[in-house]
């Protein structure tokens, strides 16, 4: 049945990719590609939730670079200045964006589109605001600096290889787990609430919690790969956090593809990339690479553009397509 | 705190309040026409100064550079609506969304390319020293602000009043089924919404470069105050835009008074989420039913 | 004890009083109708007794459950389903997962249960057995796998009927299921009418088809601008001289009397 071989086929998919991640250290230990693939594993776990949240309930968040922002800062925080172990400092962030995420949706969640989308860049704005300004604990516009490495039970990840692996098994993870909830009961509730939230009221969905619910798991997994991104690199500054990087994950999942996971994922490792495309393909001339870092906020923009006009499923469309010549349920 | 003071603030925030009314003013237009909000309108703004620097650095006397600069901003706006936006017409608004954002992003980035990241200026439209009004110190400048801001809002007004194109904007404010029933195109009137709004938006930002500067980025904050500006007024009215440009605006100089100037940029977003998520409608908005 | 009891039941717009008063029971296991003339009210009473709009005054109880003013999913939650005059299907889905996603209802698995994947799989093959026997008890099963945008009208109508089926309700109220359907179509409905009120569910329909109302319904409701004018069987309902005067009142404002 072809519902069952697409499961098996997204396990395999997984599968395949953990070797490929696993492969990477084993072929090179250049600190430059190991770094920019620790920023592509980053927002792999960033535009998992958002594609979740965006791409499947069909609820936007101009914000979600703050929910970053607050597990990076929190995260820090509670390692740097509290001395928590790592992992209590992890689950602190996590939890702190996850609680953000929820009270701002409670309220914000009734608005409709772009009502929605402007309280959540509103929020964002404020964000931004409390992380510029409150000094004590965010460093100010300065950014804060010598953030610990990641260290679980005494085994500390100070090198790059150590790093890398961590960061993209709990990006794999994720993937998984948010493709196992897009496959059950909580996902189909999703799209039902996306498609027509009176049918999916009538079908028994709670859409107010659902929708909450999804809000704060997808803020949730921001604020983790925040305090991933925060330990990995460490330092952060307010900038990172902002509203251009917002819509960055926007423009991320529009290009994927709202209505799949595999695409946005894709589209996320390659626009990740793009910038550093000279990590992958060591001949690039410098003013190529030049180009694209100039150019990458345009290339966003006008991708953007183009995919909504043009190829409204983006890239997961095409894999859709690809894969069965039908339209119909929205799969992995 | 004395007289003069409370004044110099109240006035400071007048100021930044007829710009923030002028952006409002755009939104509400847009908005008025097709029902969507315009991601973009900040950019306009933006645009407004970029392009006034750049056409008076090819020697253009200023106040033809900035003509030129209001009237290539509108034609943009007209060429962004035509091309990316009308075919989606009948689509999830979420989408129109999507493009206005994709849009914002070009332009800022365009700008950014074009006209280089640094801080850009414009010289007084009319020199001199400032004028002591009822004991507080307001720059000329600021008066061509208020000026150019009431010449606008009167335009508007006998466009919405007295012309046939106005009519037939306010037509399709209250449903495009029923304006194209009248004979409106209505297609033609949400292509040139989306002009006025972007010259709107392109003289204040004209107006307001001797004062601020400006420079590629200057669009993302006042977009934001400004939608928050039309909302607190309530989206839709052009009139009900303005007040609330200029209660943000006093709203924002008073909390740099009496709280702090640290945090001054927040209270435009506070104001904004606050009144999302109370009071959608504004000030002065009727509360639609919306059906779950 | 009547399954669904309606007491009072008044809705105000503005100046406008949609719905004034209206009081009525349904009994398990019937099938009853609710008609009356453009404008009576009917579908507000509708969204008023399955929560999609709040009553001004009055109350709902069904089978012993005070509902009144709930909010729609708990009163399907509590076994009161219902179908809309414009369907609302989830039109890039499948019939089948239309369907499916009604009976996700009575199936558990919340995000962490997903996300982990505990014992889901066994209650996943019964939603999806459970939604197919309903695509057939309808009559629409070579549309299973067909996209629900794509259906012609009358399926997509005895699709939406499956889908609130999907939610195991005991009581599914049908907002003019016969709208837009021609006569063999319609036939089809009335013959799955009977399958589903065999099967269990008591039925309550809004209706301006009379063929269908005479034909399926045990009792009659009738509402005029609000008000509940006449309530019985069939025959009675046919000779009583206030539902004609409401319908003449109709036509005659048509046709000019």
């Amino acid at each position: 049945m072809t519902r069952l071989k697409s499961g098996v086929m997204s396990y395999v998919a997984i599968t395949i990719a953990a070797v490929l991640v696993a492969a990477v250290p084993l072929l090179s230990a250049d600190r430059y590609i190991l770094k920019v693939l620790v920023y592509v594993g980053v927002n792999v776990i960033v535009i998992a939730g958002l594609a979740l949240l965006f791409g499947h309930a069909g609820q936007i968040s101009m914000g979600h670079a703050a929910f970053v922002g607050i597990g990076a800062y929190t995260s820090a925080y509670c390692v740097g200045q509290v001395h928590l172990p790592w992992l209590v400092g992890v689950a602190v962030g996590t939890a702190l964006a996850a609680a953000g995420g929820f009270v701002l949706a409670m309220p914000a969640l009734r608005l409709r589109g772009h009502y929605l989308a402007m309280a959540t860049l509103g929020f964002s704005e404020i964000m931004y605001v409390v992380f510029r300004e409150a000094r004590g604990i965010t460093g100010g516009s300065d950014g804060l600096g010598g953030i610990a490495y990641p260290e679980v039970a005494g085994f500390s990840f100070d090198t790059p290889v150590a790093v890398y692996l961590l960061v993209w098994g709990v990006a794999l993870l994720t993937v998984l787990l948010v493709m196992n909830i897009l496959r059950s009961r909580p996902g189909r509730a999703m799209r039902a609430l996306h498609a027509t939230e009176n049918g999916a009221l009538a079908c028994g969905i709670d859409t107010a919690g659902l929708k909450i619910r999804t809000f704060a798991l997808s803020a949730g997994l921001a604020g983790l790969a925040g305090a991933l991104y925060a330990h990995s690199v460490g330092f952060i500054s307010p900038g990172t956090f902002g509203l251009d990087q917002s819509v960055i994950y926007v423009a991320t999942v529009v290009v994927g593809g709202a209505g799949s996971l595999a695409g946005p994922v894709l589209a996320a490792v390659a626009l990740t990339l793009l910038p550093y495309a000279d990590a992958l393909i060591p001949g690039l001339s410098r003013e190529t690479v030049a180009v694209l870092q100039n150019w990458e906020t345009d290339i966003y923009g006008i991708a953007m553009i183009a995919v909504v006009v043009l190829a409204p499923a983006g890239i997961g469309g095409l894999l859709k397509r690809l894969r069965s010549g039908r339209a119909g349920e929205a799969h992995v | 705190m004395e007289a003069a003071e409370f004044i110099q603030y109240v006035i400071a925030g007048l100021k930044s309040g007829s710009i923030y009314a002028l952006v409002a003013l755009g939104f509400s237009v847009v908005y008025a026409s097709t029902g969507i909000i315009n991601f973009a309108q900040g950019e306009f703004f933006m645009l407004g100064g970029v392009l006034s620097v750049w056409f008076y650095s090819l020697g253009l006397p200023l106040p033809v550079a900035g003509i030129a600069a209001v009237v290539a901003t509108a034609g943009l706006g007209i060429v962004f609506e035509r091309f990316a936006l009308r075919r989606q017409r009948s689509a999830n608004p979420l989408v129109l969304v999507i493009i206005t954002i994709g849009g914002s992003m070009v332009m800022k980035s365009l700008a950014r390319h074009l006209f280089g990241p640094d801080e850009l200026s414009l010289p007084e439209f009319t020199p001199g020293p400032s004028i002591d009004i009822v004991g507080a110190a307001v720059e000329r400048q600021a008066l061509w602000v208020w000026g150019l801001t009431v010449v606008a809002v009167l335009a508007l007004w006998w466009l919405y009043r007295k012309t046939r194109l106005g009519h037939a904007m306010r037509a399709c404010s209250i449903s495009h089924d029923a304006a194209r029933l009248m004979g409106v195109d209505t297609a033609r009137v949400v292509m040139i919404s989306f002009g006025i709004a972007a010259a709107l938006g392109a003289l204040g930002g004209f107006a307001v470069t001797p004062l601020t500067q400006t420079s590629w980025d200057a669009g993302a904050v006042i977009g934001v105050k400004g939608f928050a500006a039309a909302i607190l007024g309530g989206l839709g009215n052009p009139l009900a835009a303005v007040i609330g440009g200029l209660v943000l605006g006093l709203l924002e100089s008073l909390s740099v008074a009496f709280i702090s100037s640290a945090y001054k940029d927040a209270i435009s977003l506070l104001v904004l989420l606050i009144v999302l998520f109370v009071r959608p409608q504004g000030l002065f908005g009727s509360k639609r039913r919306e059906k779950v | 004890m009547s399954l669904l009891a309606v007491r009072g039941l008044t809705k105000r717009f503005g100046g406008l009083t949609a719905v004034d008063g209206v009081s009525f029971d349904v009994h398990e296991g019937s099938i009853k109708a609710v008609i009356g003339p453009n404008g009576a009210g009917k579908s507000t009473l509708f969204n008023l007794i399955t929560g999609f709009d709040r009553p001004d005054a009055g109350s709902v109880r069904f089978d012993d459950h005070e509902i009144t003013g709930r909010r729609p999913d708990a009163v399907v939650r509590v076994g009161l389903a219902r179908t809309f005059q414009n369907t609302e299907l989830f039109e890039d889905l499948s019939a089948l997962d239309n369907v499916r996603i009604g009976a996700d209802l009575r199936v558990p698995g919340g995000f962490v249960r997903s996300a982990l994947r505990i014992s889901l799989s066994v209650s996943e093959v019964d939603a999806t057995e459970r939604a197919r026997y309903l695509l057939r008890l309808v009559g629409v099963e070579e549309f299973t796998d067909s996209r629900a945008g794509d259906m012609p009208h009358g399926t997509r109508r005895l699709l939406e009927i499956a889908r609130a089926l999907g939610t195991d309700p005991r009581l599914l109220l049908l907002d003019e299921p016969a709208a837009g359907l021609n006569g063999a179509e319609t036939q089809t409905l009335i013959e799955a009418l009977y399958r589903i009120r065999d099967a269990g569910v008591t039925l309550v329909v809004v209706e301006h088809d009379m063929g269908l109302v005479m034909e399926v319904a045990e009792e009659i409701v009738v509402l005029d601008r609000g008000s509940k004018i006449a309530e019985g069987p069939p025959l009675l309902i046919q000779k009583d001289a206030k539902v004609i005067e409401a319908y003449l009142g109709e036509e005659c404002a048509d046709v000019g009397c």
